[in-house]
């Protein structure tokens, strides 16, 4: 169905930014700041629109009019499905929330960072809705330039250090998926990704397509932030400010995510190898993101560093539910990428919370000093019990979802690393609640030998703005009617996976549930923070014990993450290396 | 013969990343940065080149004569700007930690002084 | 990881790569000889139905005009950036100042330097001008023509020395370019929309074969390119000649 909406979506910010940006030194003091937040809102609008007019099929927007001539496309789409606009809306969001938390805290540079933060938006807004993969390719880039800038922005050494690695790492994967299209347009001489999927399924066999399939996914991935791509991310979103980490880890991170199942299911889902390795390479490189990000995330005491790692666990979840190629999977996949945008969103604006009101990120450093301001508290321990996986809202619909693709699965107790990743992540959260908030906790753990660094933010606006919308972004998270999320993630996933095709009614309903994932992932939780929070009351036998066998585990994990450039991107072609493999013997 | 710019694409490729992993210098591995780049301005222009056509440009031949992809090189115009931006920013952000570190050896510069 | 371990995961690395580029290169279509559809039905549609003789641009600016609009705000966004972490605005009206970095002296400028490029300086600058408006004729095009003018600029520098640069070309003129630039291309975008046309359709009339107004839309987005570009690349050669000032007290370096 033709549409002129899903334009707007990217070309609307972009104007605004280009506007601001020619005017910037004859506005109004806060001008910037208004017009941001009600552009992000409009975004929020538009994809709530867009959502709901794809009832009939996707909104298709040929540009410049130029429609397929003779069934060969010769211009560039927007397709908006239900997934498509869903995204839409969470970026959308997610920027307004840090538009209203960042309200002046950025006056130094004027409307530099609002431009910024406004083509950051567009970019992921055409992201998810385009159709074209070399337009696919432009606005991922846009989106990695605007986030470099942004990563700096306190131009400290750490910063200046986690940008730089950031910056080298993301354009080595810019250059990589502009290889694997270079490769799929020599072979296929299309740029039209339904087009694109058509001509792979008539090359059976050619494994040029494979070859363009495993250096696009290592974009993504890198991106995506899966082990063993993964080692930027955390020196990056440590060191950004928190208004910009909010928006990092809650919705850029996902885009790799999203990127995969869109290249997946337009392109390649017709090609065996690629459907093969994403099964047997990138399911499996998903459930050990999960499971050593989770330990990464428990071993931090640097606030921000902490939560980056939660990030690279909880993306793991979100790749395996892509990576088990089934409709339930892919919809737990975008239930729980909603979902956990939110609540990571909100935690980063906590984050920044701390930054500003105490001066300081470091947990052991801000034992018990949190007690004035306990609304955050109670946020942040919001936060983390969902983040394990307390049954309620996006989250536990979405582990529910996977659950229940996972049943069908030859290995289903791969699943269990979803609890487990969980579970760490949400203990660490808690912990880190009891410690800076309550003052538990005088025994430190494994966490101790971390690196950190103290880092303050400026404390130039109330405490009820700052969390105005966190709160919103948690109710969010947590009060959405659990039958519509789910009902709506099978339809955009059917949607996602179909495209071009009206969806075929799915029945709401219940999901058939086999293990209680949520609260397995709230029990561990509970039990990793309160053994750690309580380790002085523990017999010193059971502590010391468990710590010998632990402290080298951790130790050793956090020796891996060096912040050298040249590790990194030796493990980037290590990543590679496993893709191609996993091609090769699929 | 008919693989030497798919070979070429590739040696630019890797010789670029083997650089990156083992420069001691910021600006070098920038420039690697660049030599990686250009492999893929290669396999581009690569893919849309024709024995025998001439320049997608009609003003001295008639539309219609035999001419190359045009719709390589504008993506490679795109790819150059990509270069051109990003290497810009690079360098700004070398140059401000090369004033507060007064380094630039990757081996020495570690976020948060790990 | 030690630089030997590193080396010993690459090489493993690349190993276990080789297979897989090997199968790829072999199976690669033969250089200079295989279909081109996309290319080709470019070739057919855009003289006849843009009458524009340069394919690039119409690629660029029509068919595939949206990329472009991309690739615009992402040349922006790098040099916002760029002046985000070289922190621009200080030096803003500083006129009197010397560029001086430590104590390294700054040499006089020979007659000959100052003449040379009064004279190159303003033909530069005009041919970029002329590249700018013959994209859709010949090569060139926005992005080609603004380097060259951005380059003009420069020689104002190497001839005038910094402080006439500083008075010549002031930062907020160079950001009034740069986003008008991008600007005046959304604007096209949306001002086609309402007409009822999609997004970026060529609504102008077409003009007639090898004229410098042919192209409709063409030649209008082509300059706001243009003017973006000249703005972007002026504003980055001012951040990195601000590199060679101090920094006064309290400014941050």
């Amino acid at each position: 169905m033709s549409s002129a909406l899903p334009p707007l979506a990217a070309a609307g910010p972009i104007l605004v930014a280009a506007i601001l940006l020619a005017l910037g030194h004859h506005l109004p003091r806060r001008s910037a700041d208004i017009v941001a937040v009600l552009t992000a809102l409009a975004v929020v609008g538009l994809g709530v629109l867009m959502a709901t007019r794809t009832g009939n099929g996707a909104l298709l927007h040929w540009f410049g009019g130029w429609s397929p001539r003779d069934g060969l496309p010769i211009g560039i789409a927007f397709q908006a499905d239900l997934a498509g606009s869903a995204m839409v809306a969470l970026v959308g969001l997610l920027f307004a929330a840090s538009f209203v938390f960042a309200w002046g805290f950025f006056e130094e540079v004027g409307v530099q960072f609002h431009v910024l933060m406004l083509v950051f938006m567009a970019a992921m807004c055409g992201f998810c809705l385009t159709r074209d993969l070399f337009n696919l390719f432009v606005w991922f880039e846009v989106m990695s330039v605007a986030a470099f800038a942004l990563t700096a922005y306190r131009l400290e050494a750490s910063a200046l250090e986690g940008a730089l690695n950031f910056t080298v790492t993301n354009s080595l994967g810019s250059l990589m998926m502009l290889a694997g299209i270079g490769l799929l347009y020599a072979r296929l001489g299309r740029l039209d990704m339904l087009a694109l999927g058509e001509e792979a399924a008539r090359a059976a066999g050619d494994p040029v397509i494979p070859g363009a399939f495993c250096l696009l996914a290592a974009a993504l991935l890198i991106k995506g932030a899966t082990v063993p791509f993964h080692l930027w991310l955390a020196d990056a979103h440590a060191v950004a400010p928190s208004p910009v980490s909010m928006v990092f880890s809650g919705a850029m991170v996902a885009m790799g995510v999203f990127g995969l199942a869109r290249l997946t299911w337009t392109i390649f889902a017709p090609v065996a190898e690629v459907t093969a390795a994403l099964h047997a390479v990138i399911l499996w490189l998903g459930a050990a993101a999960a499971v050593l990000g989770g330990m990464l995330c428990l071993g931090q005491r640097h606030v921000k560093r902490m939560l980056a790692f939660s990030t690279v666990s909880h993306t793991g979840i979100l790749l395996m539910g892509v990576a088990l190629l089934s409709a339930e999977g892919l919809a737990g996949t975008l239930a729980y990428l909603v979902g956990h945008g939110l609540v990571k969103g909100a935690l980063f604006a906590l984050a920044g919370v701390l930054m500003a009101r105490l001066g300081g990120i470091d947990e052991i450093g801000l034992r018990g000093r949190g007690r004035e301001i306990w609304p955050a508290g109670l946020a942040f321990a919001a936060g983390g019990l969902l983040l394990a996986g307390l049954p309620v809202g996006l989250m536990e619909e979405g582990t529910k979802l996977l659950d229940a693709a996972a049943g069908s699965e030859p290995y289903p107790w791969v699943i269990l690393a979803v609890p487990i990743g969980a579970g760490l992540t949400g203990a660490a959260v808690l912990r880190a609640t009891g410690r800076i908030f309550l003052g538990w906790g005088e025994v430190k753990g494994e966490e101790e030998h971390a690196p950190s660094e103290d880092e303050a933010e400026k404390a130039n606006r109330p405490l009820p703005l700052m969390l105005a919308p966190v709160v919103a972004m948690l109710l969010l998270a947590a009060l959405l009617p659990a039958h519509l999320a789910a009902e709506v993630a099978q339809h955009a996933a059917t949607g996602m996976m179909q495209p071009g095709i009206t969806p075929a009614s799915v029945s709401g309903g219940e999901v058939p549930q086999h293990l209680p994932l949520g609260l397995l992932g709230l029990g561990l939780a509970l039990l990793i923070a309160g053994w750690h929070l309580g380790r002085s009351r523990l017999p010193t036998l059971l502590s010391e014990g468990v710590e010998a066998v632990s402290a080298p585990v951790f130790a050793g994990l956090e020796r891996l993450h060096s912040g050298l450039i040249g590790d990194e991107l030796a493990w980037i072609l290590a990543g590679l290396a496993l893709l191609s493999l996993g091609i090769w013997f699929a | 013969m008919s693989a030497l710019p798919w070979l070429v694409a590739l040696w630019l490729f890797a010789i670029g990343f083997y650089g990156m992993m083992t420069s001691r210098h910021y600006v070098h591995l920038i420039g690697c940065l660049s030599v990686m780049q250009s492999g893929t301005y290669v396999l581009l222009l690569a893919a849309g080149f024709r024995w025998g056509a001439g320049p997608p440009i009609f003003s001295d031949h008639p539309p219609g004569t035999p001419a190359v992809d045009p719709v390589v090189q504008a993506l490679v115009l795109t790819d150059i700007v990509v270069g051109a931006a990003v290497t810009a920013l690079l360098l700004a952000l070398a140059l401000q930690l090369h004033k507060r570190r007064g380094t630039l050896d990757p081996e020495e510069l570690k976020p948060m002084r790990r | 990881m030690s630089p030997r371990a590193r080396g010993i995961l690459a090489t493993l690395a690349a190993l276990a790569l080789a297979p897989g580029a090997l199968a790829v290169l072999r199976a690669m279509p033969a250089f200079g000889d295989h279909p081109l559809p996309y290319g080709d039905a470019v070739n057919r549609i855009a003289p006849a139905e843009r009458i524009v003789s340069n394919m690039v641009t119409a690629v660029n600016f029509d068919l595939r005009g949206f990329d472009t609009l991309g690739e615009e705000v992402m040349l922006l966004a790098a040099v916002v950036g760029t002046v985000v972490v070289l922190r621009g605005s200080r030096g803003e009206g500083v006129g009197d100042r010397p560029a001086t970095c430590g104590d390294r002296p700054i040499p006089p400028r020979s007659e000959a330097v100052v003449l040379l490029c009064r004279i190159i300086a303003p033909l530069t600058l005009l041919y970029g001008l002329y590249v700018v408006l013959h994209a859709q004729l010949t090569p060139g095009g926005g992005f080609q023509g603004g380097a060259i003018i951005g380059s003009g600029l420069l020689l104002v520098w190497v001839g005038e020395g910094y402080n006439a640069w500083r008075r010549l070309v002031p930062g907020v003129v160079l950001h009034a370019l740069e986003g008008g630039g991008a600007g005046l291309y959304a604007l096209m975008g949306f001002g086609a929309m309402l007409t009822g046309a999609a997004f970026l359709t060529n609504v102008l009339p077409l003009g007639e074969w090898g004229s410098i107004l042919s192209g409709g839309v063409i030649p209008v987005v082509n300059f706001g390119v243009g003017l973006a570009v000249s703005g972007a690349f002026g504003m980055l050669f001012l951040e990195f000649l601000e590199e060679t000032r101090e920094p006064k007290d309290g400014e941050e370096p």
